[in-house]
């Protein structure tokens, strides 16, 4: 396993920000780590790359105790933050030369050249960062993040301000390197980008991890239960008459409910309205992975 | 070449190589024109001897050093953490002390680029005086420690603090309390809550010092224990500085 | 017709006489101060004492005493503007009463070099003379004090050559 996380707590001025965190990456994955705003991501990720110490549970990055071992596992991983900040006075040449001496690299120069023209950057432009738009700086900050050949690459938002065929380059870049056996740790909001690239996925919800797996297992267990959203002015007088017939959540009018393998739902709705249910509309809710994320973090709906 | 050097010749290079930086320089540049034109100029002034031009020189410069390093040491974390640097430099195969060091290297060069620049205002005020030379060496030898005192300090506050606007408040501060005797004279220091306080403050000594080398011709073992209250400052303050940033969040 | 010239005379002498008598008759002494030191340099402080005493049997009215400083260096003679050397320049008295003296301080700071000449002057409305005090001689000597020949072309030049240097870059970064 090249990341391995287990039971990852971490409190932070005596509130909990992290309450069972599990993640599990093995080499060549591309693994995406979803959840809403707030829900731990960004600080799961920074106990990984050794910002901060976790408070239980245990966590392995390549081997390596990522606080206490930071030092040894910044050589091996690269980094691309939310905020990709650079000395805006150097050009872009200068500031990977100089990051790369900080890892005293050799032949500097060829190794600047080849990530910067890897992203898509000029290798030898020589205009200050300053007048770099944020597409370009993601660019760089992702040419920074390879400048020391890692075997793990951890991205929060490595598309964010790329254009549609600045974000396929990127894409193509990923894969590349994860068939390289390099692993990538993909922390995104682009549901798109998580279904084109990632094998695996985690989704974190309030500090703790709500699912863990394959992609296309996860998919494929949730395209077993069909979800649908009634419209129903008035509460039902019964319960449904189906074992495998569940409501999810109830906004208002709206009722949100799952129809399992056994159940067809032309059936379903008519033994719901011979036994009272006044449904006045139905609508089928899109499967895949927005569904199943939206199913896992929604905590306004209430049933 | 060790990351203390590489981060140490980019603060330099940023600090005199910019604009920024070298507006800097010619802001400093004219704060001492105005203040040696006005010894020729201003009747009151342009009676003082040689000796006492540049004993208040000195502690120009000095102060101008230290003001520098505040803003300097201000930025050196909080700023980077507002522009997004400091976690792609945590990142980086570098210690903490490698950081603190490197920064501090280029506020090293920060202070003595205003030294080289105070130089010739120096012999232009003293070089028909006495103790020129000593002048110019023992500005050397305490602003230094003056100096990179406030820039360790105002380092260690930029580490704790989220904001550069807050470590700056704070460092700019302390260093209008601690330069008070640079403005207030003899007399005002003269009670025992005023000699309490220039016993042990940086500043202090290194005003007396320059007073007593400059002016009364004292030798250097007249300065010793005012040398180790700079110095003993500057081990402290650089104390803070590694501390504060072991305790650094991002 | 010689008794009547002569009687003419002596009661126009006694008029004179009487108005003489009759007039405020004002004495001045001037003196340095004890603690004037005794061979001042540029920037040194110095005070002069000046006693206005009203010999006369009449009150003077009006009286205005002021202090003059001369420089009397052979070559370099010239009336001094006492602008930066005293803000004490002159004193009135509305009224000075018969045998009535004042005593009053000339403090100033010396700030040339030089040879000079002080002495204090006074009138009163119904004395159609000035009245002067004994005059004070006392020598300035030189101090050594910055030269403006250095300063200035390194207080203009060097925010000059930095502010060239930094015109140079921004012209060529565009």
């Amino acid at each position: 396993m090249l990341v391995e996380v287990t039971d990852l707590r971490l409190s932070l001025r005596g509130r909990q920000i992290l309450e069972g965190v599990e993640l599990h990456m093995g080499a060549g994955e591309v693994y995406g780590l979803l959840g809403p705003n707030g829900a731990g991501k960004s600080t799961t990720l920074s106990v990984l790359i050794g910002l901060r110490a976790g408070s239980g549970g245990r966590a392995s990055v390549l081997g390596f105790d990522p606080w206490p071992q930071r030092r040894e596992m910044h050589r091996v991983i690269g980094v691309l933050p939310e905020q990709a900040g650079f000395y805006d006075w150097m050009s872009a040449p200068d500031y990977l030369l100089w990051v790369a001496s900080l890892y005293g690299r050799d032949q500097l120069a060829a190794q600047v050249g080849r990530r910067l023209h890897q992203v898509g950057l000029d290798p030898v432009a020589r205009a200050p960062i300053a007048t770099y738009s944020r597409g370009m700086k993601q660019r760089l900050g992702l040419a920074r993040a390879l400048l020391n050949d890692p075997r793990l690459l951890v991205l929060d938002e490595p598309t964010n301000g790329l254009d549609p065929r600045g974000r396929r380059e990127i894409h193509d870049v990923l894969i590349s390197l994860s068939r390289q056996g390099v692993g990538v740790l993909l922390c995104t909001h682009l549901l798109d980008d998580v279904e084109r690239l990632c094998g695996r996925i985690g989704i974190i919800h309030r500090g703790r991890t709500v699912v863990e797996g394959g992609l296309a297992q996860l998919l494929a267990r949730r395209q077993a239960r069909s979800r649908y959203r009634l419209r129903m002015p008035e509460p039902p007088a019964a319960a449904a008459p189906f074992p495998d017939f569940k409501v999810i959540a109830r906004e208002g009018e709206w009722w949100h409910v799952e129809i399992g393998q056994t159940g067809h739902p032309d059936a379903v709705w008519s033994a719901l309205l011979a036994s009272g249910w006044a449904i006045a509309e139905i609508h089928r809710e899109g499967g895949g992975l927005e569904s199943l994320y939206l199913s896992l973090t929604n905590e306004d709906l209430k049933a | 070449m060790s990351p203390t050097v590489l981060i140490a010749r980019k603060e330099a290079g940023e600090i005199l190589a910019s604009g920024r930086g070298q507006g800097w320089l010619l802001a400093l540049s004219a704060i001492l024109s105005v203040l040696s034109l006005l010894l020729v100029s201003n009747t009151e002034l342009s009676l003082l001897d040689n000796a006492q031009v540049v004993y208040m020189m000195m502690g120009t410069v000095t102060a101008l050093g230290a003001l520098l390093a505040v803003a300097l040491g201000s930025d050196a974390v909080a700023g980077e953490r507002e522009r997004g640097t400091l976690v792609p430099l945590l990142l980086a195969p570098v210690t903490g002390t490698e950081i603190v060091l490197g920064k501090m290297g280029g506020q090293v060069v920060a202070w003595f680029a205003t030294y080289g620049l105070a130089l010739p205002y120096v012999w232009a005020v003293g070089s028909s005086g006495q103790n020129l030379a000593q002048a110019v060496g023992y500005l050397a030898l305490f602003g230094t420690p003056v100096v990179l005192t406030f820039g360790f300090y105002a380092y260690g506050l930029s580490a704790r603090f989220v904001s550069v606007r807050s470590a700056l408040l704070t460092a700019l501060i302390t260093l209008v309390l601690f330069a008070s005797p640079l403005v207030m004279g003899p007399g005002l220091r003269d009670n025992p809550i005023g000699k309490a306080f220039d016993a042990v403050n940086p500043f202090s000594a290194a005003l007396n010092s320059f007073d007593s080398v400059v002016i009364d011709s004292q030798p250097f073992t007249a300065q010793a224990g005012r040398l180790a209250v700079a110095i003993v400052w500057l081990a402290l303050s650089a104390w803070f500085a590694k501390r504060s940033m072991e305790r650094t969040e991002v | 017709m010689k008794p009547v010239i002569t009687l003419l005379a002596a009661c126009l002498l006694a008029g004179f006489a009487a108005l003489a008598g009759a007039a405020a008759r004002l004495d001045m002494a001037l003196s340095p101060d004890r603690s004037n030191p005794s061979s001042p340099q540029m920037g040194d402080h110095m005070r002069f004492i000046s006693v206005i005493r009203n010999g006369g049997d009449t009150p003077a009215q009006g009286v205005v005493a002021w202090i003059s400083l001369v420089q009397v260096d052979p070559g370099h003679e010239q009336p001094m503007d006492l602008e930066d050397w005293s803000a004490h320049k002159a004193v009135t008295r509305a009224v000075l009463a018969p045998g009535e003296q004042v005593t009053v301080d000339w403090p100033m700071r010396v700030i040339q070099a030089g040879d000079y000449r002080v002495v204090i002057s006074a009138v009163e409305r119904d004395t159609p003379h000035i009245i002067t005090s004994p005059f004070i001689d006392f020598h300035v000597r030189q101090k050594p004090v910055v030269e403006s020949a250095r300063i200035l072309p390194v207080a203009l030049g060097v925010p000059l050559a930095l502010g060239g240097l930094l015109g140079w870059r921004l012209r060529r970064r565009r």
